[in-house]
């Protein structure tokens, strides 16, 4: 190479070897990661010790699975799963890896071939494959019988290793400018739900599974999945094990090729990445939101002139646009949803769970000034008395009923269908607003007293550092003050049950809606002249995120 | 010690704003002799054991376009902070067009336009939301918060970029959204820091071009700034600042004094000699 004479003074390729550079980078910085402070050391340990117990708890487990007739399936299957895992990772922590960012790189005078190299073997360190190469060992124990199978197993286990990563490389290479656009940003925020929403699909897939006669089941799914790679390795290896060595020998054929052409892909991605120009603002710049905006102008027409309709379109726009409030949003109306309608479908519901969805709703309440982060400063600055206050948190309160009731509606007259309780319908819908009301109340006043910062740029977390105490205090104190200014609606259902007079229980519903519209202003007013009196402090206390 | 620090702050302030420059600024304060735009007095912060603001005085006239100069950590934003009423400060009085900040928030909220450095806008709206929905929360009808609006995108060179969500909007694009949702209201003063900040020059154009003829009207502008050229080139009065007190202030030509312009008059006031490089760094631009 042309560059051999300043070799000298700078890591030039063909002077300090590039991979060991790297994979020290990586190394330093799992070191420094530890360093940062005592509470993220004790969590990284604690995670990296509980994935490397589940890994050899997995590595057992497949070892003893060693024999059982659908040991195949299972384990190209797992194989199968791993590989999805490794190709969606990226695209939900982007900022999962520093030393793998390549525009990190950039600047340095790097070619293409040893720097694919070089990040393929940083790539290689790190829990997340010792993680999978745990598995991909127990599952080729599990199905190697005979020399031959244990000579494909050698072979496939670290194709199959090779695959996963370099497809998790190339995956994220390619959607890099994706990955760092306010979009990729976006998408990360919202993966928490997804995971949440996954597990559950996992969890009921699994409960059908066992009911419908197990593993026999998945067969003809494992059989196209033993063609892909990295399932394929496995294939090859229980191919073998089988006799059937033509097919082991295309299935370890594939294994092979699979790695050498994502390797071929990353570099090209990789090439054009650091050489090319960044062209992914140009499409964000074209200003074509009309059909939105006439969609939210009738939007606008429909809601009050003044603060209260220009609160609430804001607000009803931030449940659409913000990911952070879309997730915590969809997270309280599918838990609100789900919680009364599994059980109701399970047999062992009552009507009462449906109160779930009210509640679950009634939480997006605190809070408030916290979800609007730093941006509070445009509220605090147009507030300059306690009516204003009232203003601004009834407007707030008035967008959580807009979607609440109707939904705390439905959900209720949904359970009573499942349930075929219609005569507990208005006692169950009474209860539901006047706990609605009475966490519209208490969310209120917790939003005025204990405010606190949302961090925008994690899925993860809904705390700022330092302030989970007061976190505590608004949600828990808040729910255990709703539940008692509840109380005495409770205690009229019970009284009304215990009495005999069931005949009377209809008289709930009213009764529970004006108590909870009380219970609402009642805290409003409370609310708003603590919010007028304390806006320095609680922009204080929403700017730390 | 506090008390000393904030006589010496009170000692250093005795000059009063020429007040024959500002004839022409009348028209905004209303009848007689305008009261200042902004008056402090003895405006202190503290963060723990950090003094952020130590006891400042300032009077800042009507109808002027002001820079508050200092090096980062100065305390400039913390005091504007507490002049807008974003901020408790822990002792002090400050007085915007005559108006207690802190005892009379709705006259002096009605009065001024912020524009804040280092806090979010509503940024999951468009440009042209944020305004419709800034220029409503300040008690303006909706049709003439949206004619002002459509102005302001035009003036600001930002009606191309108006259904855009500001969240995609560049630096300079932001700083400009942000001075329009400040001036929507027609404020009589308007507070910015750092204005400037990250700013490309043909934006920085823009706003200094919107500024200058909104100063012209007899309204005051207070910004911040480290840029001692641009301050230079746009203020005709200035208040320095380092260490959390004002070091000095008055119109231009009595801040520099002798000195040949402004940042060295500047580094005097904030004592910062010409730092040597020395011989540390001998190698630089040597033999390859």
């Amino acid at each position: 190479m042309s560059r051999t004479s300043q070799a000298g003074t700078a890591p030039a390729p063909g002077g300090v070897p590039l991979t060991p550079v790297f994979v020290r980078l990586k190394l330093s910085l799992l070191r420094n990661g530890l360093r940062q402070s005592s509470g993220r050391t004790a969590a990284y340990v604690v995670s990296a010790v509980f994935a490397l117990l589940i890994a050899a708890g997995q590595l057992l487990g497949l070892v003893l699975l060693r024999g059982n007739d659908h040991a195949g399936t299972l384990v190209v299957l797992l194989a199968g799963v791993l590989g999805l895992g490794w190709a969606v990772m990226p695209l939900f922590f982007p900022g999962g890896d520093e030393t793998l960012d390549p525009t990190r790189l950039v600047m340095l005078p790097l070619r293409p071939q040893p720097l694919v190299r070089a990040l393929l073997m940083a790539s290689l360190v790190g829990i997340g494959p010792v993680f999978s190469f745990c598995l991909l060992l127990g599952s080729a124990i599990a199905v190697a019988h005979g020399a031959a199978a244990v000579a494909v197993a050698v072979v496939a286990v670290p194709l199959a290793l090779l695959t996963c990563v370099v497809l998790a490389r190339a995956v994220a290479t390619a959607n890099i400018r994706l990955l760092t656009s306010r979009k990729g940003r976006d998408l990360a925020v919202l993966s928490g739900l997804l995971i949440a929403v996954g597990i559950q699909v996992v969890n009921f897939a699994a409960q059908r599974l066992g009911e419908a006669g197990g593993l026999s089941e998945l067969d003809p799914a494992a059989g196209l999945v033993r063609w892909l790679p990295p399932a394929a390795a496995l294939g090859a290896v229980d191919s073998a094990s089988a006799g059937a060595y033509g097919t082991a020998a295309a299935q370890l054929l594939l294994s092979a090729a699979a790695p050498v052409a994502l390797l071929g892909l990353w570099q090209r991605s990789l090439v054009k990445l650091m050489t090319a120009p960044d062209g992914s603002t140009l499409a964000a710049a074209e200003p074509s939101r009309t059909e939105s905006a006439s969609a939210a102008g009738r939007l606008g027409r429909l809601l009050p002139e003044g603060r209260t309709g220009t609160v609430m379109l804001r607000s009803l726009r931030y449940v659409w646009r913000d990911p952070k409030t879309k997730a915590a949003w969809v997270t309280s109306l599918a838990i609100g949803l789900i919680v009364p309608l599994f059980n109701a479908v399970q047999g062992q519901g009552t009507i009462y769970f449906a109160c779930f969805a009210a509640g679950m709703l009634g939480i997006q309440m605190y809070n408030q000034f916290g979800q609007d982060t730093s941006a509070f400063w445009m509220v605090a600055l147009t507030i300059s008395s306690t009516r204003d206050a009232y203003l601004e948190l009834r407007a707030r309160a008035l967008t959580l009923l807009v979607i609440t009731l109707p939904y705390a509606t439905l959900v209720t007259v949904a359970t009573a269908a499942l349930l075929g309780d219609w005569h507990a319908l208005p006692e169950a819908l009474g209860l539901s607003f006047a706990l609605l009301g009475a966490m519209l109340a208490t969310g209120s006043v917790a939003s005025a007293r204990f405010p606190y910062s949302i961090p925008q740029d994690s899925a993860y977390k809904n705390v700022a550092p330092g302030q989970a105490g007061l976190a505590w205090i608004s949600i828990v104190g808040g729910m255990l003050a709703a539940a008692l200014i509840c109380a005495p609606v409770i205690a009229l259902t019970v009284w009304l049950h215990v009495s005999g007079a069931d005949g009377w229980t209809w008289l709930l519903l009213p009764v529970g809606t004006v108590y909870g519209a009380l219970a609402t202003a009642g805290g409003l007013r409370l609310a708003a002249p603590r919010t007028a009196a304390r806006l320095p402090e609680i922009l204080t206390a929403v700017s730390k995120g | 010690m506090p008390d000393q620090a904030r006589d010496q702050a009170q000692g250093r302030t005795p000059e009063q704003p020429a007040t024959g420059a500002t004839g022409t600024a009348g028209g905004a304060g209303g009848t007689g002799t305008p009261p200042p735009a902004v008056r402090v007095e003895g405006l202190w912060k503290r963060f723990g054991e950090q003094v952020a603001v130590a006891g400042i005085d300032l009077e800042l006239p009507a109808g002027r376009f002001i820079g508050l100069v200092g090096p980062n950590g100065a305390g400039k934003t913390t005091t504007l902070s507490m002049i807008t009423g974003l901020l408790r400060p822990d002792q002090g009085r400050v007085l915007v067009a005559g108006h207690d900040v802190w005892r009379d928030p709705a006259e002096v909220k009605a009065r001024i336009g912020v524009l804040p450095e280092g806090l979010r806008l509503f940024e999951r709206l468009s440009g042209r939301e944020l305004l419709g929905y800034t220029g409503r929360l300040r008690g303006l009808p909706g049709t003439e918060t949206d004619k002002r609006a459509t102005q302001l995108l035009d003036v600001l060179d930002l009606a191309g970029a108006q259904h855009k969500l500001v969240v995609d909007y560049s630096t300079g694009m932001r700083k400009k959204i942000g001075l329009a949702a400040a001036l929507l209201h027609n404020p009589q003063v308007l507070f910015l820091d750092e204005p400037f900040e990250g700013v490309d020059p043909v934006s920085a154009q823009t706003i200094r071009g919107v500024l200058e003829r909104y100063t012209d009207s007899g309204a005051t502008v207070v910004f911040s700034s480290h840029v001692m050229e641009l301050v230079e080139s746009l203020c005709d009065w200035v208040a320095v600042m380092a260490g959390g007190r004002i070091r000095a202030q008055g119109t231009l030509a009595e801040v520099r004094g002798g000195s040949p312009s402004l940042q060295s008059a500047f580094l005097e006031l904030v004592g910062a000699g010409s730092r040597d490089t020395g011989e540390s760094l001998d190698w630089l631009g040597g033999a390859r």
